[in-house]
């Protein structure tokens, strides 16, 4: 995929100051193996989900932020399908 | 020990002063103020929060510590019914539904929220030029940048605007204008602080921090915002810093110090920010301190490695705004459409740069040549952290290679931007308690130490401010 289609930018593609820092991280001669998930939560330590009931204010505002609404109702784009 | 905090709650409590006078007053200068430091006056809440404390006062209530103390809060945290812009055209009109934790907390303890302060859209700059609200400016020199991207936050209280403000650091970010502006900004360890509420930026190295004018109000609001929290599962329980801790100076004398002579060696820092920082590692020296060059890596490692994951993860975390559930929609023929014309309209371009960054570095191929290897560079410095931590107790380095910018200069070139934040992005790296401490150099100088000891890293900042080492 293109970086335009990955981004959702149109246009998109890799810059000259980006690139220099990758060319870093390409050069740097380094063992893959073990990685370690920098500051991340072991599974087994994650709390179960639980579905938190939003307050009436925070709906409304959820609802006030939405762009576009006709007639009562939220209006999304159509979705279509290749 | 010296504090805004203190110094205001006693004028209050003495009723020297009202509290609705005192917000008034505050706002009021941010009208005035020519260095464009808010994006949003909070006048209404803030006046009715003022106006409660001032009843309580008359009343004859004991008012607590941070009861009426007017703070800012840089424009990525949520403040239920307030705007939260991130500094972009994309959300410049989204109003945040719930109030983030650590903001809330300050709210519970009576503090008063007075204003949304001007940062780098998305946190995506080093000077808060990126920002679609125009540029902050210096509170020293007005012709030069702010930093960032908590420049507004540090000007707010560089100029006593605010008592304290909460900036958020990923790489630099409250360090770096602390620094630029003479105040104290502190990223303290990640997870010390919930973040939940805070926009995320690179959710691995995004903190929750304090910038304020002493040690002591980064020591109450720290101590204030610490603790686990529920929404944030990286957060850990934390021991309250103690004055008397801190003000330890005998114990402070005994920590071993270390430097890195990769920064100071470096053909890239300025030749007084090198001098000056020698000089103040001199007279630590004369004092009794022992001190320690360690080897470090090069800054353009750090750089990379930082920069790197940051941006594959703000690619991620970015991708939500797509203008379908809130922010700016622009309308389009068909769904893909509508999120391309939407986010090529609305995002900064800096915030395109990093997001195309990070797509690029998580897709196939790139992954393993660049992404993976900049995990496994990552680790590699947690390690060498760890390991230099048992050697020495804290490690001094200046805040920034170079003096502060003039606006402008950074925006020609992205990749220099990126280079300034080499002595800053490492610690971030590996999770550490940092402080900027404006003393030392033109921009400040770096307390750091090994994870969860913010303690100490408070300790040696009350040591270092006497005017022995000044």
């Amino acid at each position: 995929m293109t970086l335009e289609v990955l981004s959702s930018i149109k246009g998109a593609e890799s810059s000259e100051a980006v690139e220099k820092l990758f060319d870093v991280i390409k050069r740097a001669n380094i063992d893959l193996n073990n990685l370690d998930v920098a500051e991340g939560v072991p599974l087994s330590k994650l709390r179960e989900d639980e579905v938190i009931e939003s307050s009436a204010l925070e709906k409304e505002i959820i609802k006030s932020n939405f762009p576009k609404s006709k007639n009562g109702y939220l209006v999304v784009s159509k979705v279509i399908e290749e | 020990m010296a504090s805004e905090i203190y110094k205001l709650h006693k004028l209050l409590k003495n009723k020297e002063i009202s509290c609705k006078g005192l917000v008034t007053s505050k706002l009021d200068a941010l009208v005035k103020s020519t260095n464009n430091t808010a994006n949003f006056l909070l006048r209404k809440s803030a006046l009715a929060l003022a106006e409660k404390v001032d009843q309580k006062i008359a009343k004859g209530d004991e008012i607590g510590l941070l009861e009426g103390i007017p703070f800012g809060l840089k424009d990525v945290y949520l403040l239920q019914g307030e705007p939260a812009s991130a500094s972009s055209d994309f959300l410049k009109n989204y109003t945040s539904p719930y109030t983030a934790s650590a903001i809330q907390k300050l709210i519970n303890a009576g503090a008063i929220p007075i204003v949304k302060e001007n940062c780098d859209s998305f946190g995506h700059g080093s000077s808060t030029e990126n920002t679609v609200f125009g540029s902050a400016k210096n509170a020293l020199d007005e012709r030069k940048v702010a930093g960032g991207s908590s420049g507004g936050s540090a000007v707010n209280v560089a100029k006593e605007y605010t008592a304290f403000s909460i900036g958020g650091d990923t790489g630099g970010s409250i360090r770096q204008p602390a620094g630029y502006n003479g105040v104290y900004g502190l990223k303290p360890s990640y997870g010390r602080i919930s973040r939940y509420g805070l926009m995320a930026y690179a959710s691995s190295t995004d903190t929750v921090g304090p910038i304020a004018k002493t040690v002591e109000d980064i020591r109450i609001v720290l101590n204030l915002l610490s603790g686990m929290d529920y929404h944030d599962q990286t957060t850990f329980e934390s021991e309250s810093v103690s004055k008397e801790f801190v003000e330890d100076k005998s114990a402070a004398k005994k920590l071993k110090i270390g430097y890195y002579k990769s920064f100071i060696e470096s053909d890239a820092i300025d030749k007084n920010i090198k001098a000056d920082f020698e000089q103040l590692l001199e007279k630590l020296r004369k004092e009794g301190s022992e001190i320690k060059a360690l080897d470090f890596y090069k800054s353009e490692t750090l750089v990379s490695t930082y920069y790197t994951l940051a941006m594959a993860e703000t690619a991620s975390n970015l991708a939500r705004l797509d203008g379908t559930n809130y922010g700016e929609r622009k309308e389009g023929v068909n769904l893909k459409e509508i999120y391309a014309q939407t986010r090529s309209d609305n995002f900064t371009e800096e915030t395109k740069r990093r997001i195309v960054g990070g797509n690029q570095v998580l897709s196939t191929g790139h992954a393993e040549e660049i992404y993976l290897k900049a995990r496994a560079l990552r680790d590699e410095i947690s390690k060498r952290f760890t390991t230099e931590f048992k050697e020495v107790d804290v490690v001094l380095s200046p805040v920034t290679p170079s003096p502060t910018p003039f606006i402008g200069d950074n925006l020609k070139d992205p990749h220099a931007m990126y280079l300034s934040d080499a002595y800053t992005v490492g610690f971030s790296l590996g999770g550490l308690p940092t402080l900027t401490a404006p003393q030392g150099t033109e921009t400040g100088v770096q307390i750091t130490a090994a994870k969860h000891r913010d303690d100490i890293v408070l300790q040696f900042a009350h040591y270092l401010n006497d005017s022995k080492f000044k």
